[in-house]
């Protein structure tokens, strides 16, 4: 009996190895949206946002669901952050403190929705059971009948683009209205800019001049 | 300040931005065998122009991939990948039954697969730099001062 | 003891080696992160742990890996993240002298408990 056999044996629930990662990476992602929640400066919240996306993409890959890691590191932490900068560069740069009694009521239905969450999760199946709902109708008839009427080795894929093409077809649609909201809203010519936003640039630039003169002033002198 | 203090950036990004750009097309066309497909896809395929739009500035970006592309390739994707709906009618089968495409069954579904997938890409690719442009736009510009 | 074991000990003792030391480099940059006083020595700290460690780490996992795919890929990544981290940390450094924050420089006097912190280079 190896060492490892002998710790599962031991104790099968907290040493394993892949339950201790799945704690470690829990409790990371409670820390990091613990500090979002904090604090106020967007610029760091933005950044923070795109090390939880990256934390919960780790602990996908831990649950063994690589594709959706895959689209979690891809689009929560790379491109979302990315646009989430370039939208936060049209607002302020810190977030309004809210009003002392503005917080009563969001902790009660969080906590009220947590506590229900927690409960439903002691009727969940355990993770992995063959017999669970998930696993047991349709998703064992992709496992079963994919090598012979599609043939692709990822059976995501063929789920995905194949037995439910509606449904992706559906998310393209939904990302393509997305994108039209966008441009209809925000236009995408942008080049042209309007006059306020010339008059601001005009502002920053005076204000920069008239700083690097201070700054050579203080230079001068000391 | 020397002008061209951005000169390691602008370097390193162009050893990385083809290595990126390939590395969509890798996540692309890997999709059938391991994790990956569209949506990943045109989304690191968006990442390496925003990445060129960051280091270069948005006006370069959008004389390399110009906005009337981007916004022909928002449809561009749906309607690919509605059409090949409309295809697999033609040929007689369901709505985006893929065994309509190819003589043999895998041979469809293969084709109907990277048809779709080249469809998600498109969308999601233009979509996610459309979003960029018009954010990207917008902003006056920043002065290096205020990072 | 076969010829196999014993470069399956070797393998397996300089993967080791080189992740302990990945991990090692990790734990000091975090170290350096949190206790060193100004902006630009907390970014050196965090380049060490970029760099150094991870690209100890990752050649690590290759040697783990043995002759395979997974050690061409992690050899990639590795490149990756060998020119991307000490390009970032550049930048952010660049940047931060751009926007005119000075290094400190003399002698660094840590703050006392109940003295006012002295933040100067730190929150930016």
């Amino acid at each position: 009996m190896t060492a490892r056999e002998a710790a599962e044996v031991a104790s099968p629930f907290l040493f394993h190895e892949i339950v201790f990662l799945d704690i470690a990476i829990l409790a990371m992602m409670a820390g990091v949206g613990w500090a979002i929640i904090r604090e106020r400066r967007l610029f760091v919240v933005v950044m923070l946002s795109g090390a939880y996306s990256l934390l919960s993409a780790a602990f996908f890959v831990a649950l063994d669901a690589v594709d959706v890691a895959f689209t979690e590191a891809a689009v929560g932490a790379g491109i979302s952050t990315t646009l989430m900068l370039a939208a936060m560069l049209l607002t302020a740069r810190e977030a309004r403190r809210p009003a002392a009694g503005m917080r009563i009521a969001p902790l009660a239905v969080v906590a009220v929705t947590g506590a229900a969450l927690l409960y439903a999760t002691t009727d969940l199946p355990d993770f992995g059971d063959p017999d669970s709902p998930a696993n047991a109708y349709v998703g064992r008839a992709y496992l079963v009948r994919t090598p012979d009427e599609v043939g692709t080795p990822n059976v995501v894929t063929a789920v995905l683009a194949s037995y439910r093409g509606y449904d992706t077809l559906g998310e393209t649609v939904v990302i393509f209205t997305a994108g039209l909201g966008v441009m209809l809203l925000l236009g995408l010519r942008g080049a042209r800019r309007s006059k306020y936003a010339e008059a601001r640039r005009q502002r920053q630039a005076a204000a920069r001049l008239e700083n690097q003169l201070n700054n050579s002033d203080e230079d001068e002198t000391s | 300040m020397s002008s061209n203090h951005h000169l390691v950036l602008r370097v390193v990004a162009k050893l990385l931005i083809p290595a990126i750009a390939l590395f969509a097309f890798y996540v692309q066309f890997h999709g059938d065998f391991g994790p990956g497909g569209g949506f990943q896809a045109g989304v690191i395929l968006a990442v390496a122009v925003i990445l060129y739009a960051l280091i270069f500035g948005v006006d370069e970006a959008r004389r390399a991939v110009p906005p009337w592309l981007v916004r022909a390739g928002c449809a561009a994707g749906v309607l690919i990948y509605a059409g090949v709906g409309v295809a697999t009618l033609i040929g007689g089968e369901a709505y985006l039954d893929y065994d309509a495409l190819g003589p043999e069954h895998h041979h469809g579904q293969h084709l109907g697969i990277l048809l779709v997938e080249l469809g998600v890409l498109t969308t999601v690719a233009s979509v996610m730099l459309a979003i960029f442009y018009a954010f990207a736009g917008r902003a006056p510009d920043i002065p290096d001062e205020e990072w | 003891m076969s010829a196999e074991q014993i470069v399956a000990f070797i393998q397996w003792a300089v993967s080791s080696g080189l992740i302990a030391a990945g991990v090692f480099f990790v734990f000091v940059g975090a170290v350096g992160v949190l206790r060193l006083p100004d902006f630009y020595t907390r970014l050196h700290a965090a380049g060490v742990t970029d760099t150094l460690g991870a690209e100890l780490i990752l050649m690590g996992l290759m040697v783990h890996a043995g002759w395979s795919l997974d050690t061409l890929k992690l050899g990639l990544i590795g490149l990756f993240l060998f020119l991307t981290s000490p390009t970032s940390t550049h930048a952010v450094a660049n940047a931060a002298y751009t926007a005119g924050l000075k290094p400190l420089v003399g002698r660094f006097r840590p703050p006392r408990p109940g003295e006012e912190a002295d933040d100067e280079g730190g929150a930016s």
